[in-house]
């Protein structure tokens, strides 16, 4: 085969793909332990059930707890019925207070208003707040 | 036009870097007969700069609470995705750089490199030679396991020798009477922001000299001429000597590839060459582990404290030993560099050499 029929230009071109490839193959080779060692872990706390003794939601009242690394509240609207749910408005992320008087929740940062359930019932947020299920395990109440 | 030359005539119109680039690169001539010891220089600034990273990194998860120290290395080790990979290469690495400390200080002796007008730059060499120590010191507390607690007892207690004041420096450098909480909060306050805001100056400092007054020529071959400016500063230039890019960058990077490949090597097959058993113990103030050794670079410093009679001769030696050595170039200033005309300073260089490393070995096994 004739060398002289790949231009120079082409030689270099095809060194400069090749060698760039290369690089690139290497640089992310490096990159990716970097990457993964700075990335949040999958799923932390996912599955994770937690419990909350009864005495610390008398009837009418919440208790703000974390659950799964968000901001979580369990309430017991009446007696023996508790109802657990994420904290977190859907508006813009703040967190919601309950107001035992009105018997609702209020988002301060807004003035966003959800039911006892979750369901928005006034105020900007798009949906309602993510419930979470909820069993009874003698003076426990379990979340998750 | 390819798209570099359109980024580079970018710069260019604003910065006039095509200058400044051929002057530090294509322009900038060295010995065409340097050696493989001419480029530990860019050895260390690469270990140096993975140890800033690797340094960083293991900030992100690192908690610095002598309740928590040990854990969260346990974590980064066990749970965070190449978390041990980030570790080993900080704990390797750290040692690396000492050999390579020590391999360049020694070979800039032999060819006596730190002769006239380079006295500052060995100077400030020296003091990057103290300070990647005390990095190495500050450091191997943080852990907070048997090793590190107790190592740092035995480096701290040495202080204690010093008279009049031993006392008072012992509890200065602790935070207290032992090693505590509050050792650890300033030993990581040193380690991760004091010490390296001053190793980051000298290095500059040290870049600066060895720039300012031009690479100093091998004492080899026939063609060897001393070179000593008298009565004003002079850069020492090579007229027909190699360019440093690229052909000097091309020996820096194979030398900086071979010690990459000797770390990763560490890492990954024998990476407790560097931790022993006493290291994987989280810290307890009430129990010693027999046998407590400090780290091999300081295993000469810790059999002459033991070989005298009594510690303050032992630190005192060592105190005298390092004063000479950051002194040398006031000291011996003959204008010979020739290590085969220096019969006197290659046999106290051989000497000197073989009893650090048969005091290290005696530390060892004693």
């Amino acid at each position: 085969m004739d060398d002289s029929t790949v231009s120079p230009a082409r030689r270099r071109f095809f060194l400069t793909i090749l060698l760039g490839g290369v690089g690139a193959a290497l640089a992310g080779l490096t990159a990716w332990p970097f990457w993964t060692y700075l990335s949040p872990s999958k799923g932390a706390g996912a599955g994770e059930k937690v419990k909350v003794p009864r005495e610390k939601v008398p009837i009418g009242q919440a208790h703000f707890f974390t659950f799964q690394g968000h901001p979580a509240v369990v309430i017991q609207p009446s007696a023996g019925k508790y109802i657990a749910l994420t904290a977190v408005c859907t508006h813009l992320g703040c967190i919601v207070k309950w107001e035992p008087d009105k018997e609702d929740f209020l988002c301060p940062c807004h003035g966003g208003r959800y039911s006892p359930d979750g369901q928005v019932t006034g105020g900007p947020p798009p949906k309602p707040l993510e419930s979470y299920p909820v069993a009874l395990q003698g003076d426990q109440v379990v979340i998750g | 036009m390819s798209w570099h030359k359109r980024v580079i005539d970018w710069v260019e119109l604003r910065l006039g870097i095509r200058d400044i680039l051929a002057q530090n690169l294509t322009e900038y001539l060295l010995p065409r007969n340097t050696n493989v010891w001419y480029t530990l220089g860019a050895v260390l600034l690469t270990l140096f700069a993975l140890q800033f990273l690797t340094g960083i990194l293991l900030l992100v998860h690192y908690v610095p609470d002598s309740n928590e120290a040990f854990k969260s290395v346990n974590r980064i080790m066990n749970e965070i995705p190449f978390g041990w990979l980030i570790r080993y290469l900080h704990v390797v690495g750290s040692n690396m750089i000492v050999i390579a400390l020590l391999l360049h200080m020694f070979s800039v002796l032999f060819m006596k490199s730190y002769y006239r007008p380079r006295e500052v730059t060995w100077l400030s060499g020296f003091g990057l030679f103290n300070l990647g120590l005390a990095l190495c010191l500050t450091g191997y507390l943080l852990p907070w396991s048997q090793l590190s607690f107790w190592a740092t007892t035995v480096a701290t207690d040495a202080a204690g020798a010093v008279p009049v004041v031993g006392d008072q420096l012992v509890r200065f450098l602790r935070g207290g009477p032992m090693v505590s909480d509050t050792t650890l909060g300033r030993f990581f306050a040193l380690h991760v922001m004091g010490l390296p805001l001053l190793f980051g100056l000298l290095v500059g400092l040290h870049l600066f000299c060895v720039r300012r007054a031009g690479i100093s020529s091998p004492p080899f071959g026939s063609d060897y001429r001393l070179w000593e400016p008298k009565d004003r500063f002079r850069h020492q230039h090579h007229p027909g000597g190699i360019p440093f890019f690229p052909n000097y960058a091309t020996k820096d990077t194979a030398v900086i590839c071979f010690f990459l490949a000797a770390l990763l090597t560490v890492v990954i097959f024998a990476p407790t060459i560097f931790i022993p058993p006493d290291a994987l113990e989280p810290a307890n103030p009430f129990t010693t582990p027999a046998h407590i050794k400090p780290e091999w670079y300081f295993l000469w410093a810790y059999q002459t404290l033991k070989i005298f009679p009594s510690k303050f001769l032992g630190l005192a030696a060592q105190g005298a030993l390092m004063t000479f050595l950051a002194l040398l170039p006031f000291i011996d200033r003959g204008p010979e560099r020739r290590p085969a005309q220096r019969p006197i300073f290659v046999t106290c260089y051989v000497l000197g050499v073989l009893i650090l490393i048969g005091l290290s070995i005696w530390g060892h096994y004693s």
